[in-house]
């Protein structure tokens, strides 16, 4: 009796021992840890991420108003194919395969850039909600990054110069406002690879398609 | 004829006592160095770092309320297209278009051969002299990373919080922003934490030409070296990479009509 005791003892408080260590260990993991950010960090979050919220309801809003159109367009027996065309143009334009048009920012930028600082300032225009982005005549998709070719900058096999523009579509202020804010991405290029930037709030600019072909030759839609 | 079982060798009441105690203060120990650290941690957060965690983990749950919405939306919308085909030759013809343009710009859930990438924070001891950001996981780091890929080649990329086991990861699109606020990383419109797990699809060779890009070997692949970043790649033959779950609509632009 007494050794089924004292083993029921030893399994109990191996289990506490797991269930304690499971959780120590649990506390050293690294998980979103808000609580380590400082106040301003988590106020720059809680604003990225109301940004990005905004963003979301305006696409879901469009979706919901493309879904309304399918169902009158269905119920008065119409075809959709100018529906469907115009959701062809929106995720080209989206994508880069199709240009595009509309207000924004130009920098004309000279420096003895690295390809990291240009892809951070690609980063940081991306984060102002940049619709579209262009350096010269090369259009930025997801699959561009500036990197270290034989002679020069390369971005998709195309030099990138000494000096050279970048145009990106969007709200002109808030792009300007946040690479142009103090200790923002300027600053910190300013200082660490001798740039120069001179920013122009444009109305009207338009943004190429890229010449990339970027339907995968790897990768196949799963079914 | 009865038979007796033989005596079963009792347990030496000290011997297990003695575990027990052992036990006991394993226990105690762990037990306070647990209550410790979430003492230490609650200590110092302010009323206002309060207020604004939760103001972050409202937009969280709205955004996944929102994501969950939008990915119904897109599939009704793709439910819609996908009826046309087969009804007419022109909608047939602008339902494949369409299906290409997702394909080739992330929207569509992909398949295919590849590498995986995973980076965590160094287990080293911070010395008391450095710098203890130089052991964790910085936006940096993730940012090399993936440039790397994209420079070798890959055709489709996803980045996963928790090594993975949070869910499939954010694909990486057109206007996909990795994006740092102290430790934590926001990619798209998720913050993620470490483990990070990255997953590429791209041709034969992949994994190698990565290992050898100077995207990753020059900064990242040093400070793995120097700080003990826990760092494992390796290529796959198949990988599955989830679409995109998003905003798709140019707020700022309009589409250029083609000149055909």
């Amino acid at each position: 009796m007494a050794a089924r005791i004292a083993q029921l003892s030893l399994f109990g408080v191996a289990i506490i021992i797991g269930l304690l260590l499971v959780g120590q260990l649990r506390s050293q993991a690294r998980p979103i840890e808000l609580s380590s950010l400082t106040a301003q960090e988590l106020s720059v979050l809680v604003e990225t991420l109301s940004a990005r919220n905004v963003e979301l309801a305006d696409g879901l809003a469009d979706l919901i108003e493309q879904i309304r159109d399918y169902e009158i367009s269905q119920a008065r027996g119409q075809s959709e194919v100018v529906l469907t065309a115009e959701d062809l143009e929106r995720v080209r334009a989206f994508g880069g395969l199709l240009g595009i048009e509309g207000q924004g920012l130009r920098l004309e930028v000279e420096g003895s850039f690295d390809p990291t600082a240009i892809n951070d300032l690609i980063n940081e225009l991306r984060n102002a909600g940049a619709d579209a982005i262009a350096i010269d005549d090369i259009r930025i998709t997801a699959r561009s990054v500036a990197v270290l070719g034989t002679d020069a900058i390369e971005i998709d096999g195309q030099p990138i110069g000494r000096t050279f523009q970048i145009r990106a579509i969007g709200s002109p202020e808030g792009l300007r406002a946040a690479i142009e804010r103090p200790g923002g991405i300027l600053a910190l290029l300013q200082q660490s690879v001798d740039a120069r930037f001179s920013t122009t709030e444009e109305r009207a600019l338009e943004i190429p398609p890229t010449r990339r072909d970027l339907v995968p030759q790897a990768a196949s839609p799963v079914e | 004829m009865s038979r007796r079982l033989a005596a079963r060798p009792r347990l030496n009441r000290p011997q297990w006592a003695l575990s027990i105690g052992a036990a006991l203060a394993v226990i105690g120990f762990v037990g306070a160095a647990q209550w410790n650290s979430s003492i230490a941690r609650q200590e110092f957060i302010t009323s206002a770092q309060r207020v604004l965690i939760s103001e972050a983990q409202q937009a969280q749950s709205q955004q996944e309320s929102l994501r969950s919405q939008i990915e119904e939306a897109e599939a009704q919308v793709r439910g819609f297209q996908e009826q046309a085909e087969g009804s007419a030759t022109l909608s047939t013809r602008l339902s494949e278009q369409v299906a290409t343009a997702r394909l080739a710009t992330g929207l569509e859930a992909v398949r295919g051969p590849g590498a995986v990438v995973e980076i965590a924070d160094s287990q080293r001891p911070v010395p008391a002299d450095e710098n203890a950001s130089n052991y964790i996981v910085l936006v940096d780091d993730l940012r090399d990373l993936i440039t790397a890929l994209w420079a070798s080649g890959a055709e489709a990329i996803t980045v996963a919080g928790g090594g993975g086991a949070g869910g499939p990861g954010e694909r990486l699109v057109s206007t996909t922003s990795i994006y740092g606020a102290g430790s934590a990383i926001l990619i798209n419109t998720t913050l993620l934490s470490p483990p990070y797990r990255i997953e590429a699809i791209g041709p034969d060779g992949l994994h190698d030409r990565f290992l050898a890009h100077p995207s990753y070997i020059t900064r990242v692949a040093k400070r793995i070296d120097a700080y003990g970043l826990q760092f494992a790649s390796e290529p796959r033959d198949e990988l599955t990479l989830p679409a995109f779950i998003g905003n798709t609509r140019l707020r700022w632009g309009a589409p250029v009509a083609e000149a055909n």
